[in-house]
């Protein structure tokens, strides 16, 4: 892709992700919310295939917008019934202003940092044998992803199904009838 | 022109925030939940730019991670929140401010 392309599709998705994700919190119907918000997560995973993550994007649609959406979806169907379709009048009625002003602050705070702050990523590049794009080059995508996660990363990963297990567990346990 | 990580990490500050609003505006608790995904999802963007343009696989690492940890966490809160719908037959998070069932 030539340089004027990256720019028009970064453009592009980055617009309609934050079109998206504005949508999941604008909409009063949750299952809009969430449809919105499976929107979201296509733009990321397209945004990661354009930062040549292909892996992380696949997983990205597999497991969230995949697994966890109908997830939510499921749980949002099972108490649509029983869910006003419009909220109670707000009890602080300055509250959404208010996070407005404090959500812009915070925007620009933080664009502020991003731009000034810049130097640091280019003197901690990585080089030689843990340079990404050249395991990439000789092994693939995919490949160089599980060996890092298989060696550097192999004890976080165990935990990680520590963590799951317990999760299902805690799912189990509030989901009983008692 | 070229696309340096700022710009990346710009529309990742967006979406964080947008997510930090919907948390604070919205009283269904199904959206606090999905607008905290907006959050990990904003996230993962940044870790997967700092990945690219740091040229190393560590961040891919931390989005996998984070992945893993949303799903449990996901399942853990819907769970709590059927569990408190059925008590309650109302799911308004202004409502629910007492620690007991």
């Amino acid at each position: 892709m030539t340089d004027t392309q990256t720019l028009i599709s970064f453009f592009v998705l980055a617009v309609a992700s934050v079109a998206s994700a504005i949508g999941v919190i604008i909409f009063r119907n949750a299952v809009h919310s969430a449809l919105s918000l499976i929107l979201t997560l296509l733009f990321l995973a397209l945004f990661y295939l354009q930062l040549g993550a292909m892996f992380i994007a696949i997983v990205q649609i597999l497991i969230y917008a995949g697994a966890i959406m109908v997830l939510f979806l499921f749980v949002v169907t099972m108490l649509a019934s029983e869910l006003r379709d419009t909220e109670l009048p707000d009890r602080i009625p300055w509250q959404r202003g208010v996070a407005a002003t404090l959500g812009l602050i915070l925007v620009g705070a933080l664009s502020y940092l991003l731009f000034t702050g810049t130097t640091i990523v280019t003197s901690a590049k990585a080089s030689g044998a843990n340079s990404l794009s050249q395991v990439v080059a000789t092994q693939g995508d995919t490949q160089a992803f599980g060996l890092a996660l298989f060696h550097g990363f192999a004890f976080p990963f165990e935990v990680t199904s520590l963590v799951i297990v317990v999760a299902m567990l805690g799912a189990m346990v509030l989901g009983r009838k008692s | 022109m070229t696309i340096s990580v700022s710009w990346y990490l710009v529309v990742s500050a967006i979406i964080f925030t947008v997510g930090v609003i919907g948390v604070l505006v919205r009283r269904n608790p199904l959206v606090i939940f999905m607008s905290i995904e907006l959050m990990l999802n904003a996230v993962n963007l940044s870790f997967v730019a700092f990945s690219h343009y740091l040229d190393s696989v560590d961040g891919l690492m931390f989005v996998f991670l984070v992945l893993t940890i949303a799903a449990a966490e996901v399942v853990v809160g819907l769970a709590i929140i059927v569990s408190i719908f059925r008590t309650r037959r109302d799911i308004d998070v202004d409502d629910m401010n007492v620690l007991r069932g």
